[in-house]
């Protein structure tokens, strides 16, 4: 099967994240065939990323207590005779239908239920600076550290806001590199709001306890109501301008300073990664506290597409116990649906109380509006097309408050990243009055960019 | 790299024989190596280097044997030609 250009199977899902790996798992041990594609080159998602085979280890190789779980997801999804296809990009689907590059070919999938499990990726803010070398997404510096055990730099700047600053952090300790200063954007009474969602819960207890542990260990303090305000350097980035933000997250300029680093990793929380639903005709809804638009499913993580159904970060920001237990939950009625039986016990209960749980505590963590007031008229605010803010505002101004209009005027969110890295900025420009909703992503295809011979040599299907 | 157990892997990078670990992918072999800008700016030509890591950027697009991709999502292989980066 691995080299024919058209694959069958019951099932396909599309990201092995906690999500799709929980998924899979499950529907292969109630006995269907099932195939998962990920971009990655092996399973486990963002956050049970694994090394390449025979990599070294970080010098200090510690894991969080959640990682426990990782392992067991990934063995019971080795012996549940789910077929992984790494290196697949996906860049075309519709219901039974996924198309998917890898290893330069141009492959089909053909499957009865689609489980898309897509995750997300950081939540990108524009500050001047932030296009220099060495200026990168806090998720980033994780993968180079936890995936690759590659050392960023030596002296680190983490900034942004929500829970994934401390993972981040820690990595950064792992490998070796000097935490200079760790930001979290958000007012310190973010905390006290946020603590219920993690003393509430056992599991999320125990990981915030082991974090706070590590920086307390490495001296790190987590500086709450704090920012990065610019990046500065000579072809690569050497100083960060920092300093205080107010309650909504307005730059305080007159606290500002400047510390030196070689690196910097910015994260101001996660957006759904979406695109994929959207292109089948998923329907989304704007969801602020997790982290934007999000597929819209039932109980049972049905899309409003038959036969797709969505789990994890798709459906909004939630982490990897929601993803694993949303994926559970999908198995289950896919089981139901393609076998028949009784119905599952407790798993779509099981989900929803992991959601309602961590909808608790990321809400704590909803996007501060004043941030935006980081970049400058001068600041590059779509990176693919270079278009400055000042350019985004006129074409506002002359094409009318709406994404779309932005796009046509200035060509910001046209490039290749397809505006998943200028688009939360871009939505709050265009979106100006409060309570006018968000103008959803517009995904054109191939989703993400593959040679031109995949898209001639698509298999018809 | 100390307990590296990987197998090495030689590869160009603008015109430059550089050697990488097997699994690593292109932008990662660079960046181990010091080597932060992959691409320049249409505007201005402004420098640009690995963002997302994670293939959703597309800052990171370099031409590897006349191909345009994304480094960090393209493994290094043997005889790899890796130039610095243009657009699709
Ligand atoms: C960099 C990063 C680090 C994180 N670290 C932590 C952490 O330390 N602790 C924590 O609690 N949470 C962390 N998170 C949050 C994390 O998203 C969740 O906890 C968990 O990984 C969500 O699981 P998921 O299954 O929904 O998606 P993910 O684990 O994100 O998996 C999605 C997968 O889908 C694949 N994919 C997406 N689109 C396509 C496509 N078109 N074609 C092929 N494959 C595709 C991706 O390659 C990816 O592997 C992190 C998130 C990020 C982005
Ligand atoms: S660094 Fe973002 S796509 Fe490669």
């Amino acid at each position: 099967m691995n080299g024919a250009s058209v694959v069958d199977a019951d099932v396909g899902v599309v990201g092995a994240g906690p999500g799709g790996l929980a998924a899979a798992a499950r529907l292969a041990a109630g006995g269907l065939s099932v195939v998962v594609l990920d971009e990655g080159a092996g399973a486990g998602g963002q956050i049970f990323r694994q090394l390449p085979p025979g990599a070294a280890r970080p010098a200090a190789d510690h894991e969080p207590p959640s990682h426990a779980s990782g392992h067991a997801l990934l063995a019971a999804f080795a012996a549940s005779g789910a077929t992984l296809q790494p290196l697949a990009t996906v860049w075309d689907a519709r219901p039974g239908r996924l198309w998917f590059e890898q290893h330069g070919a141009s492959r089909l999938l053909r499957c009865r239920r689609i489980v898309l499990a897509t995750g997300a990726h950081d939540r990108c803010l524009p500050f001047p600076g932030w296009t220099l070398p060495g200026v990168l997404t806090a998720g980033a510096l994780q993968v180079m550290v936890r995936g690759f055990a590659v050392p960023p730099g030596r002296r680190a700047l983490v900034a942004g806001s929500g829970p994934l600053l401390l993972p981040t952090v820690t990595a950064l300790r792992q490998a070796g590199v000097q935490v200079v200063a760790a930001l979290e954007a958000s007012p310190r009474r973010r905390l006290w709001r946020a603590l219920p969602g993690v003393l509430g819960h056992a599991g999320r207890r125990r990981e915030a306890l082991w974090y706070a542990r590590q920086l307390w260990r490495a001296g790190v303090r987590l500086q709450w109501g704090c920012t990065v305000f610019a990046c500065e350097g000579d072809g690569r980035v050497e100083r960060a301008v920092i300093g205080r933000v107010d309650a909504e997250g307005r730059p305080r300029r007159d606290t500002a300073r400047t510390i030196e680093v070689d690196v910097v990793g910015a994260g101001f929380g996660l957006v759904p990664s979406i695109e994929l639903g959207l292109h089948l005709g998923c329907a989304a809804r704007f969801d602020a506290g997790r982290g934007g638009h999000c597929l819209v499913v039932d109980a049972d993580q049905r899309t409003t597409v038959d036969g797709v159904h969505a789990v994890g970060e798709a459906c909004g920001i939630g982490g990897a116990e929601v993803a694993a237990a949303e994926g559970e939950a999908a198995a289950a009625a896919i089981l139901r649906d393609l076998r028949g039986g009784p119905a599952p016990a407790g798993a779509a209960q099981r989900a929803a109380a992991e959601r309602r749980a961590a909808d608790r505590l990321l809400g704590a963590f909803a996007p501060l509006p004043g941030l935006a007031e980081l970049a400058t008229p001068e600041t590059i605010v779509c990176r693919c097309e270079d278009v400055t803010l000042h350019q985004a505002r006129a074409a506002a101004g002359l094409h009318g408050t709406s994404l779309r209009a932005i796009k046509v005027g200035c060509r910001a969110g046209m490039g290749p990243c397809q505006g998943r890295i200028c688009g939360p900025f871009l939505q709050a420009l265009a979106g100006g009055e409060p309570g006018r909703p968000m103008d959803l992503p517009v995904v054109r295809v191939p989703l993400k960019p593959v040679r031109t011979d995949t898209l001639l040599q698509a298999p018809p299907g | 790299m100390n307990g590296d157990r990987r197998a090495s892997v030689g590869f160009t990078f603008a015109g430059r024989a550089v050697e990488a670990r097997a699994g690593d992918t292109v932008a990662m072999a660079l960046w181990r190596l010091g080597e932060r800008t992959l691409r320049h700016s249409s505007r201005d030509g402004a420098p640009r280097a690995v963002f997302c890591n994670m293939g959703v950027c597309y800052e990171c697009l370099c031409r590897v044997d006349g191909a345009v991709v994304r480094a960090c999502t393209t493994l290094v292989q043997d005889g790899m030609r890796v130039e610095p980066g243009g657009r699709p």
